[in-house]
């Protein structure tokens, strides 16, 4: 893991080359999501596989490019597509964007995904503010000798969701008028999605499932980040009435969902205006 | 994976080269169950270590070969033996196999396992038709570039074990007069047993059997878009507040001594898979 910081600083000076931005606020779109990107005034679009050390994004509905410029006037970097642990990819390394931004100046990460709704509330379409999570991957980011110069040995994870983020996240939902529920995201290795016995045994544990975000939420816990956690529900896992999932409806229901990822987006940035 | 590709056709050739015929299914028989080869018409056999790139198996009563041949006159491929994550093999390369069966042209995988039971009301011996799974082995053999010539990115698991074979194979045991349980599989990577600890946390989650096998095979399988017929055999009770230390050999005298049961219902859902892919 040692060498991790000299890759971070090598790909963060590639950023810092071709934008001289020091971003508030590091943005990470999931699945059919990537067009929140669209309302950022963009300085800079770098495709992921020209950033050192980068992987390249094999998922459905990821562009797999770093945005950089301006979301409501404050300097943003943003993530169209990531990396997750289907894909081969470690968690140490799918979580090097995340170190990268952090490098560049972030104060608060904000992360999305699409999620599958396993609280019989939840609705196709809906927002939740994540809560807590459920590492459930069997992989985690920071497993490896520790630098002790990126964060502790031992990471605290009383609360990885800042409180008070989500609780604006919230007001904006409610201001715009659109269901918002706030539960605990589960994530799961994928690519396969859950079985009819594995929803009712998440069911048990968590609100939502999918399969990403929590190694980007640990290793911004590891580097003291504020985290803001943001779930699309783009299908309702109902394990007794036995319906078939596919990604192409996973990224469609994202994309309607879109607006109101918007609002709570811009409108948490606008915060950090000075 | 891209190169499992060529890893598929590989494996496929050689196969083809001893057995020219189109199986209709693929056979996988697990600890103890490898006698029901026996009532294969054979064509052809061959070693592991003679296919490329199938793994040796290295697991106790696993003979390790593959069978070429008919049962009820449908023709098929078995294997007597199989590999397991727990001896030390990726996902990927257990389920190799599968794989090569689709290649060659089978429509439906009959996959078997011998399993510790949980549900109170099962009894050691007893046949469990396989509803539905949970993959507690932290891995995935999906894992990768996907290569979608194989399968798709992100594959439905809403019913990986075909719901008209469950029923006929339910059917299959009242026709014939003999107990079959329809319960949830969980598979954990082994090779230890599990603690009565493991065994009450499995119980609750969910699952009425725990083994060490088939469920990567029918993730593959559903991948790779064959129809699933899955059979669990109880070969011990894992009841927590009464747990015995676990006897391998008596596991598999336990397995064997249910062969009858299994030979029923994987001859009449061969038979039944077989007429309705003619029929349709």
């Amino acid at each position: 893991m040692l060498h991790l910081r000299d890759q971070i600083t090598e790909s963060a000076e590639f950023v810092r080359a071709k934008w001289r931005g020091v971003p508030k606020v590091g943005i990470i779109l999931g699945s059919g999501l990537g067009s929140v990107g669209d309302a950022i005034e963009l300085d800079a679009a770098i495709d992921y596989g020209d950033v050192p050390n980068f992987l390249k994004s094999t998922a459905v509905g990821h562009k797999g490019r770093l945005l950089c410029g301006r979301l409501a006037g404050v300097p943003v970097v943003a993530m169209q597509g990531r990396f997750h642990c289907y894909e081969g990819y470690s968690a140490e390394r799918a979580t090097l964007p995340v170190r990268v931004m952090n490098e560049l100046g972030i104060e608060v990460l904000i992360v999305s995904n699409a999620a599958g709704g396993l609280n019989p509330a939840y609705a196709a379409g809906d927002v939740m503010v994540i809560a807590d999570h459920v590492n459930f991957l069997n992989r985690n980011p920071l497993v490896g000798v520790n630098d002790d110069r990126l964060g502790p040995r031992f990471p605290d994870m009383s609360s990885p969701y800042d409180r008070k983020l989500g609780d604006l996240a919230l007001n904006i939902a409610r201001r715009e008028d659109f269901v918002c529920h706030r539960g605990t995201y589960i994530a799961m290795l994928g690519p396969t999605y859950e079985t009819r016995a594995e929803i009712r045994m998440l069911r048990a544990w968590g609100d939502a499932v999918g399969m990403s975000t929590v190694p980007e939420v640990i290793v911004a816990a590891h580097a003291s980040l504020r985290v803001l956690g943001l779930s699309t529900i783009t299908n309702v896992c109902s394990p007794d009435i036995p319906h078939t999932t596919s990604g192409d409806e996973v990224v469609a229901t994202a994309n309607t969902a879109s607006n109101k990822l918007s609002a709570i987006v811009q409108g948490i940035v606008s915060e950090f205006a000075t | 994976m891209l190169d499992l590709y060529d890893q598929i056709e590989a494996a496929a050739a050689a196969i083809r080269a001893k057995w020219n015929e189109t199986p209709h299914a693929g056979v996988i028989l697990g600890t103890g169950l490898g006698n029901l080869a026996e009532r294969i018409e054979v064509a052809a056999t061959l070693d592991y270590q003679d296919i490329p790139h199938f793994p040796a198996s290295t697991a106790t009563s696993h003979r390790g070969r593959l069978v070429c041949g008919r049962l009820e006159g449908v023709p098929i491929l078995a294997m007597e033996g199989r590999f397991h994550q727990y001896e030390g093999y990726p996902l990927k390369q257990i389920t190799l196999p599968v794989r090569v069966m689709k290649r060659l042209g089978a429509k439906l995988l009959v996959v078997s396992q011998a399993v510790g039971g949980m549900n109170p009301y099962y009894r050691p011996g007893d046949v469990m038709i396989i509803d539905d799974h949970i993959n507690l082995m932290g891995d995935n053999p999906l894992v990768g570039v996907n290569d979608d010539r194989l399968g798709p990115r992100f594959p439905d698991m809403s019913a990986p074990y075909d719901r008209e074979l469950i029923e006929q194979g339910l059917e299959i045991a009242r026709r014939e007069n003999f107990i079959v349980h329809r319960g949830v599989t969980v598979a954990v990577t082994g090779p230890n047993l599990e603690t009565r600890a493991e065994y009450r946390f499995l119980r609750q989650i969910g699952a009425d059997v725990v083994g060490m096998s088939t469920v990567p095979e029918a993730i593959v399988a559903a991948h790779a878009g064959l129809r699933t017929f899955g059979l669990s055999v109880v070969t011990d009770m894992c009841l927590p507040d009464t747990l015995q230390p676990a006897n391998v050999d008596h596991i598999i005298a336990t397995a064997s001594a249910a062969e009858p049961k299994l030979r029923a219902l994987v001859s009449g859902i061969l038979k039944f898979d077989a007429a309705n892919a003619t029929s349709a």
